[in-house]
């Protein structure tokens, strides 16, 4: 029996602010044998992307979706993919400057995670992990094998 | 359990990594701009504005500002989601 190495899990991140999009970029680059993050610059792009992808080939693991982008925002886009079968239970995380208790009422009706874009430095490490944290276990399973076997 | 607000003589007095806490946990984003160099968000936490200007976006902060007045808003007023405005007239339009 051939068994190949298993491929990258897809974190997919939409954020119409290109500095953003380059923090976090940044950030997951400590996770990058494990995690490949794809960005897109609206949730139009993000669900253009997944209409054509081949589930058995390529699943996303995570969404991560900035609530304030045009076209089409970060909440409506965690809508409509919860529509999709394929995708209604993939972990998503709403990813907002403010903190609005209602946009976090927003996710959590909607089975996503909410987290609130770091401030300075030392929160944005922290704030990666928090957004991993929603990741399936299995993910996150892999994600400490590869970070342990990095060491 | 209710949170009590925090006034803006109480945020100028916290220490800096208990503003940027507060802000974390508690405010509403307004808009971000440039300033030369560096970057502007601004935040409204309760009735008052605070600007955080940055050297590294959102990594290293050069110093914030706050105030109570609403001329701060001025700089970010032609960004404050006019588009989604347009977007939905035009939605409403086409019904």
């Amino acid at each position: 029996m051939t068994q190949s190495l298993p491929p990258k899990s897809l974190v997919l991140y939409a954020d119409d602010d290109p500095d953003d999009i380059e923090l976090v970029s940044e950030a997951f680059q400590a996770y990058s044998s494990d995690l490949e993050l794809m960005t897109f610059s609206d949730g139009i792009e993000l669900l253009k992307f997944i209409e054509s992808i081949d589930p058995f080939n390529a699943s996303p693991c995570l969404f991560i979706l900035d609530i304030n982008m045009p076209r089409l925002n970060g909440k409506e886009t965690l809508r409509r993919l919860r529509r999709l079968d394929s995708f209604a239970d993939v972990p998503a995380v709403l990813f907002s400057t403010s903190s609005l208790p209602a946009d976090a009422d927003f996710a959590k009706n909607f089975n996503a995670g909410f987290v609130t874009k770091p401030l300075h430095t030392n929160q944005v490490h922290h704030i990666i992990d928090e957004i991993i944290q929603h990741c399936s276990d299995n993910v996150k399973k892999n994600i400490g094998k590869g970070k342990d076997s990095a060491k | 359990m209710t949170r009590k607000a925090l006034s803006l003589k109480e945020f100028i007095d916290l220490p800096q990594l208990l503003q940027f806490e507060a802000l974390h946990k508690n405010a509403a984003y307004v808009g971000k701009r440039k300033n030369g160099h560096q970057l502007v968000l601004l935040f409204q936490l309760h009735g008052y504005y605070v600007e955080v200007y940055y050297e590294r976006y959102r990594k290293t902060i050069d110093h914030i500002v706050t105030t109570d007045s609403t001329e701060i808003l001025q700089p970010y007023l032609e960004q404050i989601n006019i588009g989604e405005f347009d977007d939905k007239k035009k939605r409403k339009n086409d019904m």
